[in-house]
C-alpha cells in the first residue's frame, strides 16, 4: 500500500518486492477489467461505496483464492500472493480495514505505519514537529525489527542509506520535471503525469534507476520547453488543474478535451513528489525517510497559516499550484467512493474563486467504479465552461491578477 | 442559398421532447414545433425539423445555419454545428430576460441552475445521474396516480395544505404517494407535497451558485404552476417563467446560429454550408 517513501526504501534495501494494490487498481480499470472484482467484492459483502481501490483489490483476492492461482484474465501478469502487508495510515481511512479484511483473505501478516499530520493549528506548536518525527522514525525502527525476524536476516544500514538517497534523488528529479510545466505552452499533460507517476508514489525497483529515467525526463521536458513544443497538438486554449485522481476507466475523455485546447498542466498535490529538502546533515536514515515524508504532507502548514489560509491547510497548496501554473480553470473530480479525496475540494473550489478568480468544473466520478462516471454529461459540461474560463480570465485581468 | 434572409433554426433533443425553433431574418421567432424524443424518435430529429420547416414555409436550403443542443444533440446530422444546452439555455434566457442573473431549469431527465452576465455562462450546476425531482418524476406520478401530467399542478394549487413527502426518488415517493393514499389523504395534499419536494431539491441544488435576482425558471417542469408556486416561495421572491419555457434552449441554439452567421457575413465570410438532407441519424451502432 502507498507508504509515502517511508516503507517501502526499508523493504527494497531488505531485497523485498513490493506490489500496490491501488496501482493494481488503476491497472484494472484501465484495461476494463475491474468490474467485475469490484462486483465480487460487493458478492462478499462489502458496500459500494467503499474505495474503489480496495473493492478491486477484496474481489480480485477473493478470485484468487477461488481458483488457487492469479486469475488468468488478470490484466498485466496480476498480482501474486504476497508474504507480508503493509499498509499505511497516512490520508485515508479505508485502508486499515481494507489490508485487516485483506489479511484474513491472505493468511498474510500485516504491519501498518503511521504519518501524523495534525490538521489543526497545534500541528505548529514548538516541539510538535519533532515530536511526529522522532515517533515516525521509531516505529520505522521497531518495523526493521519486525522484518528481521520475519525474514531471519539483519538490515543492511549501508545499503538502506544509499535506498534512502536514491529516493530522494529520484524524487527530487520528478520534481524538478513538474516544475517545468509552468511554461506556455506547457510542454507535458497531466495524462503524462499520472502514466509516470507510479514509479516515484509507488516506487519502481531501483529508485537509482528511476532516477536517471526522470533525470532524462527532465532533459526532454526542457528541450521542449526550450523549442516552444507543448504538449498538445491543438494551440493550448486553457490551462488547467486536474485535481484528485483521473477516473482511469474513462482517459479518452481527456484527448476529447486535448482536441479542443484543453492542456491539463498540474494536479493533485499529494501525488507530487515533496518539494526537496536539505537532509544532508541527517546521517540516521530513518530520521532522514521521517523527516522527508512528514515534510511532504505538512510542509505547506506554515505558508498556509502565515497566508491566514489554515483552515484549509490541505487545500491551501492549489492556491500556489494554480497561480504557479497560471490555470484558466480547475476540473474538480470528487471520487464517490473516496472521502478523503473529496471533502476537501468544495474548499478549494471556494478558495480559489475568492481569492484567484478562477473557476471550477465539478466533474464526480470514480477511479475504479465505471458506474460512476458519465463521460458524455462529463464533456457536455466542459464544453459549457470554456465560456466561464473566459468570463474569469476577463475578470483576472480587470483586478490585475496577470493571467 | 438565400444568404441574406439569414433564417437560422436552433434543434433541441431533450431527453423527452424535441424542440425546433426557427427565428427570421430579423430574429423573430417563425416557428417552433415539438415532438417525443422517445427511443424510436432518436434518431427521428428530421421528422420535428420537417414540421417546423412546413410550419414556417421553408424549405431546409432556406435556412442559413442550424445549431443542436440537448442530449442527443450528436444526432442530429442535418446540424452545421452543435452546441452544449447549458450554454444554449444560458442565451436563450437571456434574451428573454436580460435582467436575469440566474436560470433554474428542469427538463425531462435533468435539473441545472446557471448563472449569467451579460447574455454568457459564468458559472452552472447540475443534478446527479438520478432522474429524481425532474420531470420523468412527475410522468411517474401522473401514471401512478392515473392522471394526465396537465392535471398535476392545477390540482395541487387546490390543496388546503400540504403533505411531507422525504423522497424525490422516483420510486421512493411513489410508494409514499401509494402509502399515504391508503391513508386517506387527499390527493391534492399528496400532489402539493410532491411539487414542495422537487423546489426544495432544486433550490438547494442552486444555492450553491448563489442565487440573484432575477431568477429565470425554465424547461418542461416551469408549465407546472404548482412547481413554480413551491419555488417562489422557497426563494422568497419572484421568479420570471418564459411563455414557452419549454423552447428556451432552442432559443439558445437558433439565436447562436445567428450570431455565428451574423458574424460570418461581418467579417465577409460567407456562412459556412454543407449539403443539408433531412435523414435519419444514423447512431454509433449503425456505423
Amino acid at each position: 500500500m502507498v507508504n509515502w517513501w517511508q516503507g517501502d526504501p526499508i523493504l527494497k534495501a531488505m531485497d523485498v518486492a513490493t506490489v500496490y494494490p491501488e496501482d493494481y487498481g488503476a491497472v484494472c480499470a484501465a484495461f476494463g477489467a475491474a468490474q467485475a472484482y469490484l462486483e465480487g467484492a460487493e458478492a462478499d459483502g462489502f458496500p459500494a461505496h467503499m474505495c474503489g481501490y480496495a473493492r478491486n483489490c477484496l474481489g480480485y483476492t477473493a478470485r484468487m483464492i477461488e481458483l488457487g492461482e492469479i486469475p488468468p484474465e488478470a490484466p498485466m501478469g496480476g498480482m501474486p500472493q504476497p508474504s507480508l502487508l503493509l499498509a499505511s495510515g497516512a490520508l485515508c481511512d479505508a485502508r486499515y480495514k481494507w489490508f485487516q479484511a485483506l489479511g484474513r483473505y491472505l493468511d498474510a501478516p500485516l504491519w501498518v505505519l503511521e504519518l501524523p499530520h495534525p490538521g489543526v493549528k497545534e500541528g505548529l506548536m514548538e516541539g510538535a514537529g519533532e515530536g511526529n518525527i522522532y515517533f515516525i522514525a521509531q516505529q520505522l525502527r521497531e518495523f526493521i525489527s519486525f522484518l528481521e525476524k520475519l525474514l531471519g536476516r539483519r538490515m543492511d544500514w549501508g545499503r538502506l542509506d544509499e535506498t534512502v538517497d536514491s529516493t530522494m534523488e529520484m524524487n527530487r528529479w520528478w520534481h524538478r520535471a513538474n516544475e517545468l510545466r509552468r511554461a506556455r505552452p506547457c510542454p507535458m499533460h497531466s495524462r503524462d503525469f499520472w502514466s509516470s507517476m507510479p514509479a516515484s508514489l509507488y516506487m519502481a525497483n531501483d529508485p537509482g534507476e528511476t532516477a536517471g529515467l526522470y533525470r532524462q525526463m527532465y532533459d526532454e521536458i526542457k528541450s521542449r520547453v526550450d523549442n516552444k513544443i507543448g504538449a498538445l497538438k491543438a494551440p493550448e486554449r486553457y490551462r488547467l488543474a486536474f485535481l484528485e485522481l483521473p477516473p482511469w476507466h474513462s482517459l479518452d475523455f481527456f484527448n476529447q478535451l486535448a482536441e479542443r485546447g484543453w492542456n491539463f498542466v498540474i494536479e493533485s498535490w499529494a501525488y507530487h513528489p515533496p518539494r526537496p529538502l536539505d537532509l544532508d546533515r541527517v546521517s540516521d536514515p530513518l530520521e532522514r525517510l521521517a523527516r522527508y515524508s512528514y515534510h511532504w504532507l505538512t510542509g505547506y502548514y506554515p505558508k498556509a497559516n502565515q497566508a491566514e489560509e489554515w483552515w484549509g491547510y490541505f487545500a491551501y497548496p492549489y492556491l500556489e499550484y494554480v497561480r504557479d501554473y497560471q490555470c484558466d480553470g480547475v476540473v474538480l473530480h470528487p471520487l464517490l467512493s473516496c472521502r478523503t479525496a473529496t471533502n476537501h475540494l468544495m474548499m478549494v473550489r471556494d478558495r480559489l474563486m475568492k481569492k484567484l478568480k478562477v473557476p471550477s468544473l465539478v466533474i464526480e466520478g470514480d477511479i475504479v467504479d465505471l458506474k460512476l462516471f458519465d463521460p458524455a454529461r462529463a464533456l457536455s459540461q466542459a464544453e459549457a465552461f470554456e465560456e466561464t474560463m473566459d468570463h474569469y480570465k476577463k475578470l483576472r485581468k480587470e483586478a490585475g491578477l496577470g493571467w | 442559398m438565400n444568404k441574406v434572409k439569414i433564417f437560422t433554426a436552433g434543434i433541441d433533443l431533450g431527453s423527452t421532447m424535441t424542440k425546433v425553433l426557427i427565428l427570421d431574418g430579423e430574429g423573430k421567432s417563425r416557428a417552433q414545433v415539438t415532438g417525443a424524443t422517445g427511443a424510436e424518435h432518436r434518431r427521428l430529429a428530421n421528422k420535428v425539423m420537417a414540421q417546423a420547416l412546413g410550419q414556417a414555409g421553408l424549405s431546409l436550403e432556406e435556412i442559413g445555419y442550424i445549431v443542436a443542443t440537448g442530449y442527443g444533440r450528436v444526432n442530429v446530422p442535418f446540424a452545421d454545428c452543435q452546441v452544449t444546452e447549458l450554454t444554449c439555455h444560458a442565451r436563450g434566457v437571456s434574451h428573454l430576460f436580460p435582467s436575469a442573473r440566474t436560470a433554474i431549469d428542469i427538463g425531462g431527465q435533468d435539473a441545472k441552475g446557471l448563472k449569467i452576465r451579460d447574455g454568457k455562462l459564468v458559472d452552472f450546476v447540475m443534478n446527479d445521474r438520478c432522474a429524481a425531482g425532474t420531470g420523468r418524476f412527475l410522468e411517474v406520478t401522473a401514471e401512478t396516480l392515473g392522471l394526465r401530467l396537465e392535471e398535476l399542478g392545477e390540482l395541487s394549487l387546490k390543496a388546503a395544505s400540504k403533505v411531507e413527502i422525504g423522497s424525490t426518488c422516483t420510486i421512493f415517493a411513489q410508494a409514499e404517494m401509494v402509502a399515504l393514499l391508503s391513508q386517506g389523504r387527499p390527493l391534492a395534499e399528496i400532489l402539493a407535497g410532491l411539487h414542495q419536494a422537487i423546489a426544495s431539491r432544486v433550490v438547494k441544488m442552486v444555492t450553491g451558485l448563489k442565487i440573484e435576482a432575477d431568477v429565470v425558471f425554465t424547461g418542461g417542469v416551469a408549465q407546472n404552476a404548482a412547481v413554480v408556486q413551491a419555488i417562489k416561495e422557497k426563494l422568497g421572491h419572484d421568479v420570471l417563467v418564459p411563455d414557452e419555457p419549454l423552447f428556451t434552449g432552442a432559443l439558445g441554439a437558433a439565436l447562436l446560429a445567428r450570431e455565428i452567421a451574423l458574424k460570418c457575413l461581418a467579417n465577409g465570410k460567407t456562412i459556412p454550408d454543407k449539403e443539408r438532407r433531412l435523414e435519419e441519424a444514423r447512431l454509433y451502432e449503425d456505423y
